[in-house]
Parts: C-alpha cells; structure tokens; sequence
C-alpha cells in the first residue's frame, strides 16, 4: 500500500468516525426531551421533588395517568381533537384533491392565476388572519364550537394539500388519461378511475399532514374556543401550566399521550411522509 | 303528425348546433376543460374567500379603525399605525422578532446542512437515521414547548441538574427562562430543536438530486472535500437552499406557541415577538384595531418575502 492509498483510508475512516459522533449527538438530542417527558409521567411527586435518582423512575407509578384520565378533561379533550383533526382531514383532502387534479391537468380559464393564489394562501401566515378570521367564524355562528374549528382549518390545511397534489398529480404521465379517454372514459372517469389510484400515496402523505398540522394546532383552538369541556388537547395541556411541581406528572402523562398517535402514525408511514415534506416545500 | 314530427326534428338540430356552436364558442373563452375544471376548483375558490380573502380584507378595514369588543367600529385612518411607530414596546417586539427569527433560522441552517452531510456520507442504517431525526418536526409543537418547559425549570429541571451536578459547568442553577440575559436564547434553542430536521431532510433531498459524476470530475481535478462542498454541493442545492431559508423565516417570524408557552414575552418583555404581542394586544388589552395593525405592520416585508419565495417554489416544480 502506497503512503498516499494508506493516508486516504485513514482519512475516510476518520470521516466516517465523525460522521457517526455527529450522528449520535443529534440523536442524543432529538430524543432526550421524549425520554424525559415520559420517565417524568411515571415519578410520583417526592421523587420530583427530591432530585433523587433523575434519570429513571423509583417507584414506578402509574399515579399520573390515573389522575390524568380521571380527574382532569382530558378525556374529553382527546375526543374534541380527534373529532377535529379526522373531520377538517377528510374535507381538506377532498377539497384539495379534486381542486390540485384541476389545477394541474384540466385546461380552464384562470387556472394559472388559480395556482399561485393557492400557493400564496399557503405561505400567508396564521398570525396575520387569526383576529378577523375569529371575527368571521363567530358571524357564522361557529364560535365556541368544534365546528368553527373544522370549518378554520381547512384555511391553511387546504392549500397545503393542494400545492402538494399538484407536484404529484404533474408526474402522472398524461397519457395514462388520454389513452382511457380513447378507449371511452369520461374526463371524470380518467381522473376517478385511472389518476387517483396511481396518486393514492400521494394522498396519504397529504392527508397525513393535514392531520398532523390539525393535531397540533394551537392558536385558532386557544382562541375560538372558550368552554373548558370543547378544548382540544394542545390548549388544554397548555392551562395544566400552574408552576407547581405537582403539576408536571399528570402534564407530561397527557403530552405522552397527545405525541403518541402522531409518533405511531409516522414510524408506519414515515416513506410517505418524507416523500411529503420535500414534495411539499421543494422538489428534487 | 309526421311532418310537424319532421319539422320538429329539423328544429332541434338546428337547435342542437347553435347550442354545439354556443358550447364551443365557451370552450374557445373558459377553456376546453372549463366545466369540470371550475366544479373541481369551486370549493377552493369558496374556502379561500370566506376564510382567507375576506378576513384579509376586513382586517385591513379594522386596523385603521377603533375597534374595542362588544362596540361597532370607529374608522380614524392610518392612527393606529402611526401609534405603534412611537410605541416602545412595539418597537421592542420588532426587535426581538428579528433576533428570534434571523438566530434561528441562521443555526438551523448551520445543523440543517450539517444533519445533510452526515446523512449523504458513508453511514449505515440511513433510513433509520433519517427518521429518527424527523421526529421533532412531527411533534406537537406544545408538547415540545411544554417538555422544554419542564426541562428548563429553574429548581427542579434536568437542564440544570447536568449542568450543576453531573458535569459540574455551573457552580448553581440559572432560571433560563425567567432571566433576561438568558431567555431569548432558551426560546431560540428551542424553535432550532423544532425545526433543523426539516433543513436538513431538505437539503438531503437536494443533495441526493446532485449526479455522482459531478463529484468524480472535481476529484479527478484534486478538489478538496471542501472545494466539493462549494463548487458542486452548493450550486446544486441552491435553490432548495432559498426555498427553506425563506419559508422557515415566515413560520419562524410567525411562531406562536413556542414562545407563548414558555414565556409569555417575558421576563420584562425581553422574548416579547409580534404574534404573542399582536395576542396579547387583542385579548388581553382588548384593542383589536391596535392588534390587528400591530400583525399588519410586517406585512410589506413578509409579502415580499412571500412572492420571492412563491416564484422559486414555482420554479422548483417546473
């Protein structure tokens, strides 16, 4: 081996011995704040207050989720943000798929100006609309109500979904269409029976987002909402604040259980999701 | 019986090729596809009107008025506006607005990039790397705001308990978020957290797009990694590049929970950003006009930001 070949191996190994530390620390990181999060839902209050033995929990007690799930809405909560996040999902994605299928394929008058109002809506940003939208959701009667929350957020739900099916539904080759046009399909017919299968991922990253986006939503739901008992789960966590040690157990059970279902959903779909991501903002 | 069924039959023809003609001249002006095409687009079109165009519109009207809750609006022009200029807490939200926004976006670049490298380089289990560090992106974001909360609890936090008594840093534990010289950086530290995996994912995206025979010719030149890096990983990722630089200075200017969560603004106003200010304004004070002015006052910079980046968004896809 020449000393040129020998210094280049060690050099990639160095490389790659860097690459893993970075790694590590991130991966240090990025969970540290969950395994925290769920060690403290199982200490009981002594431990907490006693810095004794932080890293694991002794006893092991099960004390906060019981408190969470019994003495506290939020059961309730868990049901409001479900309800919202499925309900405001389904509409978005319909909305947004049928709405990117025409965007992007059907010839029309103002589509092009169609498009790019799709995707300026979805870069204005929440904190601008929130006051006048509350406004106009209260003239509709849907202050107060899980509906006014199902009716909002398709705001910004929808345009994501739409500038995100728009890229997918561009990279279907139009001749998959034109030759089920040929042999007798209607326009609809192509779009229903031979576009929609073949974008069938697509729309699951769409929808999946769509819920993420509601799931977690927190302005609009501390705003529209008034009634403890019709909170959904990110505002609701947020009133368990009361800078009291007692407190953070049966907090950080109910922010295990509020990061569950999104975490779950991810691990099984993250292909699609991080497909989704980069379709959504950029692409390749 | 048969010539009226006769002249019948004549005139619908010549009805159904004026109506033939009617459709065509239609299809000439809203396009050959405009029938399906605007049912399809119909429900958009309404969302967007009613939720988006019109808040807009009327949030313009209500920021130059006085509006207080409960009492129709007074209209007094740009007053509010010229109000906020000379308000010192105002000016302070925009101030601290900047440094949020511009120090977070500027490290998640920093770790974004960094996240991307070590992700294109010679590692294994890629995938599962790559997953585990997308998790903060998919994360509420007040369970992340709550956690860190928690994590930086002057007394009893984690944070401190490593620093004082594991790794022995500080002789005593600081209040990150209830001292002034250090609650800025604790609400920064904690948007990063959020948002560098989404850097990073993109730009590893972007750099996989890069064709490997780039890379062989600056080798066989005698580039250095380095050299690599500027003339072939950046050029090839530099759209992707400005694409989320300039998203993730509107949703990092517009973050609310995190901030909202953690401080409120405090201590004495130091983490004070303009959407917890424009908030507090409308809910707390009850001045919706000021409020609403008070969200309106970016938007010349933030519309710019918004059209540069909807052009290269474009761009991107096509």
């Amino acid at each position: 081996m020449t000393r040129r070949a020998r210094s280049q191996v060690a050099g990639a190994r160095l490389q790659s011995a860097a690459s893993y530390a970075v790694l590590l620390t991130l991966l240090v990181i990025v969970i540290f704040p969950f395994f925290w999060m769920t060690i403290t839902s199982f200490k009981n209050e002594d431990q907490m207050r006693s810095l004794v033995s932080m890293f694991w929990p002794s006893p092991f007690v099960t004390d906060n989720y019981r408190q969470l799930l019994g003495k506290t809405d939020f059961v309730a909560w868990y049901k409001n943000s479900i309800v919202v996040a499925v309900s405001s999902t389904l509409v978005a994605t319909a909305i947004g798929t049928i709405g990117a299928y025409a965007l992007a394929r059907l010839r029309f008058l103002g589509r092009a100006f169609m498009a790019s109002a799709v995707l300026i809506t979805y870069l204005v940003p929440p904190s601008i609309l929130f006051i006048p939208l509350y406004a106009q959701i209260r003239n509709l009667g849907l202050a107060d109500s899980l509906t006014g929350l199902i009716a909002a957020y398709p705001s910004f739900t929808v345009p994501f979904v739409t500038w995100l099916l728009m890229g997918y539904f561009e990279s279907i080759p139009e001749e998959l269409e034109e030759s089920a046009m040929i042999d007798g399909a209607t326009r609809f017919g192509a779009f229903y029976r031979v576009v929609l299968p073949l974008a069938a991922p697509g729309l699951l990253a769409a929808g999946l987002y769509a819920f993420t986006q509601a799931w977690n939503e927190f302005l609009y739901a501390l705003v529209f909402i008034t009634d403890v008992k019709l909170r959904t789960l990110p505002v609701g966590l947020s009133t368990f604040i009361t800078g009291d040690v007692y407190g953070w157990g049966y907090l950080m059970a109910g922010a295990v259980l509020t990061t569950v279902p999104v975490i779950v959903a991810y691990i099984y779909l993250q292909r699609y999701m991080v497909e989704g991501l980069t379709a959504g903002s950029v692409k390749g | 019986m048969a010539t009226t069924r006769a002249v019948l039959r004549g005139k619908s023809a010549v009805f159904e090729r004026e109506g033939q003609r009617g459709r065509d001249g239609l299809k000439r002006w809203l396009g050959p596809d405009y029938r399906l095409g605007f049912l399809f687009v119909l429900p958009i079109v309404a969302l967007v009107l009613t939720l988006v165009a019109y808040p807009f519109f009327y949030a313009v009207y209500l920021s130059m008025t006085r509006k207080y809750v409960g009492v129709p609006p007074v209209f007094v022009g740009l007053e509010n506006y010229w109000k906020l200029s000379h308000d010192g807490f105002f000016q302070r939200a925009v101030v601290n607005s900047a440094v949020f926004t511009f120090g977070s976006v500027g490290i998640k670049l920093v770790l974004g990039m960094g996240m991307a490298l070590v992700l294109t380089s010679k590692i294994r289990f890629r995938s599962f790397w790559t997953g585990v560090l997308l998790i903060p992106w998919v994360a509420p974001t007040v369970v992340t705001a709550l956690n860190f909360l928690w994590i930086y609890d002057g007394s009893l936090g984690v944070l401190n308990y490593i620093l004082v008594k594991v790794l022995h840093i500080l002789p005593q534990g600081v209040g990150w978020l209830s001292e002034a010289g250090t609650a800025m950086a604790s609400v920064v530290a904690v948007n990063v957290w959020r948002g560098f995996p989404f850097f990073g994912i993109s730009f590893l995206a972007g750099m996989k797009a890069i064709p490997g025979e780039l890379y062989e010719a600056a080798a066989v030149d005698g580039a250095s990694p380095l050299g690599r890096f500027r003339h072939v990983t950046l050029p090839g990722i530099r759209n992707i590049l400005i694409i989320v630089m300039l998203l993730s200075t509107i949703w990092t200017f517009n973050d609310f929970a995190i901030v909202y969560i953690l401080t409120k603004g405090g201590p004495g106003g130091t983490t004070m950003v303009l959407p917890v200010f424009t908030y507090e304004m409308a809910f707390g004070a009850q001045r919706l006009g000021e409020a609403i002015a008070a969200a309106l006052y970016m938007l010349p910079p933030l519309a710019f930001v918004i059209i540069v980046l909807a052009r290269y968004m474009r761009r991107g896809r096509k």
